[in-house]
């Protein structure tokens, strides 16, 4: 009898799954895509490890409810990531299975799950009940990734992709800087009029020791920033000591991302954008003219 | 070939966000709005509709209750949607079905698109809402409906009878093509969702809207999500604008209150 199966494409995953459901008896994983090679790390967390060497969401969901029907475990569980969020979301919908995502608390209770999530873009937290079986996303980071040895079985599945086809994969230009660690982190916002503006952002942040990361528009949209610069409920989630928000309004579902920054600053030139309520420090003030005034003084201190 | 049905989601407008004096959220305080991402959805549905040549279906479930409370902004939304390029909308409202459960609004928009829009060959749906940010409507009808499904889409292109779409994972796009009927879910940066003109608010009015009960769009399972408590995230930050007659003035005291947090 399994009652967990882990959903993931990462070790990392993988570890803070395992701890998420920790309370639960048996657990075996469905371990997919790119990093597969890694299987061997998974096996040692000392759980049975079924491969499945496509990234393709069709395989994925056709493997997942393959493993479903065969295991009838009591709860699914993984990362919200959008391969798991497209294929589970599916195996759901085939089942009327009750589906949590975005979940940064659980309890598996004898006959329904307790768990907590983010809600009105994260102003709010939601309690939510619901009964086994069930699919439940955590986020990243938010469960302490399980440290053990064991050894467990490998066994590689094939599996055929749905009627979607895979015609091409384009990659994205990406940074690699991992903004997850970063202690300062300039994020910047359409309040930047053009690519080359972000140099201000730049030259600040490299004063600072810091990073430079971005609202979704900038990165996702008008592509100013490299995608891993994304912040937010549904990019990355960081916790600086000092985030400093550049011509940021202060939507909630960028906000999801940075409140656990120890001190936010905003710099914005409308006095009433919502960020100045959800910051420690407000200069109300144009950036083309405050970020050249504070990048020469932050010059001169060094200087000294 | 075939009409393009939109899903449109009347959420509560987090910007709007009330609380109760015991912290937990006021839920029948906060006004409904046309979420985000379906106004993109819909622009997108306006952009394809010519290749298509059918009709543009929005397709609303009200999640929100009391329904009573709700008709006034239930009507808003709807006429925004039409406004918004929808040539007629098919609005659910039924106290049997809320509060909305992923598992019960899944079903009904999948029964109500067999009943209501037999002809879809698209079915467009945003990658999330603003409410409740779950993203798993797309999956979950697509299943149910038993078609070709694609999700974060970022681009979309018909091509005969098949969809070519740039999905968005996080690290790379996949170039994905379907064959039409299929569902799609899109992200916010598929387009930028024009804001309706005074005339087509005015047209608005005049388009096809028909309300259904859960009557109409039976069989509904068994509610499976419960409620224990909404509570509001309260953000105690310091909100000190820090002011001074030049930039100069302001540029130090702000590094001189960054030092002092021991931060810089
Ligand atoms: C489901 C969903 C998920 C989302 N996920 C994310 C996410 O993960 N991350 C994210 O960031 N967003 C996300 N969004 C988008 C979010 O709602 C906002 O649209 C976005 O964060 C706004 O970005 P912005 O603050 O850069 O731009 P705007 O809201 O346009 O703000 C620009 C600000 O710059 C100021 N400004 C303009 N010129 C100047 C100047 N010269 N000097 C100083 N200030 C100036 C303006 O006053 C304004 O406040 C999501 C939305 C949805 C619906």
């Amino acid at each position: 009898m399994v009652d967990a199966i882990i959903v993931a494409s990462s070790v990392q995953e993988v570890k803070e799954s395992l701890s998420a459901v920790s309370s639960l008896g048996d657990v075996e994983v469905l371990f997919y895509g790119k990093n597969t090679d890694n299987a061997a790390e998974v096996a040692k967390l000392g759980v049975k490890v079924y491969v499945l060497k496509s990234q393709h969401p069709g395989a994925l969901f056709n493997a997942v409810k393959k493993l479903y029907d065969e295991k009838k475990p009591k709860v699914i569980v993984g990362y919200g990531t959008k391969n798991n969020r497209d294929a589970l979301s599916r195996l759901a919908g085939t089942y009327d299975l009750p589906m949590a995502t975005d979940v940064i608390g659980v309890e598996f209770k004898d006959d329904h799950i307790i768990y907590k999530r983010g809600f009105l873009s994260e102003r709010a937290i939601a309690t939510e009940k619901i009964p086994y079986p069930a699919i439940i996303l955590v986020n990243a980071k938010v469960f302490e990734p399980v440290q053990r040895e064991g050894s467990g079985n490998i066994e590689e599945i094939t599996i055929e992709e749905d009627s979607v086809k895979l015609l091409e994969i384009k990659p994205k230009q990406l940074s690699g800087i991992n903004l997850e660690d970063a202690e300062i982190i300039v994020g910047v916002g359409r309040g930047f009029k053009k690519k080359e503006d972000l140099e201000l952002a730049f030259k600040l942040a490299e004063l600072l020791g810091g990073q430079v990361g971005a609202s979704r528009p900038i990165a996702a949209d008008y592509k100013w920033l490299p995608e891993d610069a994304w912040i937010g409920i549904s990019g990355k989630r960081v916790a600086p000591k000092l985030y400093i928000a550049v011509g940021i309004s202060g939507a909630p579902q960028h906000m999801a991302g940075v409140n656990n920054s120890k001190i936010i600053v905003a710099i914005n030139k409308d006095k009433s954008a919502p960020i100045f309520k959800l910051a420690d420090y407000g200069v109300v003030a144009d950036l083309y003219q405050f970020l050249p005034v504070l990048i020469k003084k932050l010059e001169e201190k060094k200087g000294k | 070939m075939g009409d393009i049905v939109v899903l449109v989601k009347p959420s509560l407008n987090p910007d709007m966000t009330r609380s109760k004096p015991d912290g937990t959220v006021d839920l029948d305080a906060i006004p409904l709005k046309l979420d985000d991402i379906d106004a993109n959805a819909l622009e997108a549905a306006k952009e394809l509709k010519n290749t298509l040549g059918g009709k543009i279906i929005a397709l609303l479930l009200l999640p929100w209750g009391p329904v009573q409370k709700r008709t006034r902004e239930l009507k808003m939304v709807t006429q925004e949607a039409l406004a918004r390029g929808a040539d007629e909308a098919y609005i659910v409202s039924d106290e049997k079905l809320l509060p909305g459960d992923p598992i019960i609004t899944a079903t009904v928009l999948s029964n109500a698109i067999k009943k209501y829009a037999p002809n879809a060959s698209l079915v467009l749906v945003a990658e999330a809402s603003i409410d409740q940010t779950t993203g798993q409507i797309a999956g979950r009808v697509a299943a149910k409906l038993g078609l070709p499904f694609i999700s974060y889409a970022r681009k979309i292109t018909i091509n005969g009878d098949k969809i070519v779409a740039e999905r968005d994972v996080e690290d790379h796009i996949e170039v994905m093509e379907a064959s039409l009927p299929a569902v799609v879910s899109v992200t916010q940066e598929i387009n930028e969702p024009r804001p309706p003109t005074l005339l087509q608010i005015r047209r608005a009015g005049k388009k096809p809207q028909k309300t259904l009960s859960a009557a109409d769009v039976e069989p509904i399972p068994e509610r499976k999500k419960e409620p224990v408590e909404y509570k509001i995230l309260t953000v105690s930050r310091k909100q000190i604008i820090i002011e001074g007659d030049t930039l100069e003035e302001i540029a130090e005291k702000l590094i001189e209150a960054l030092e002092k947090e021991g931060v810089l």
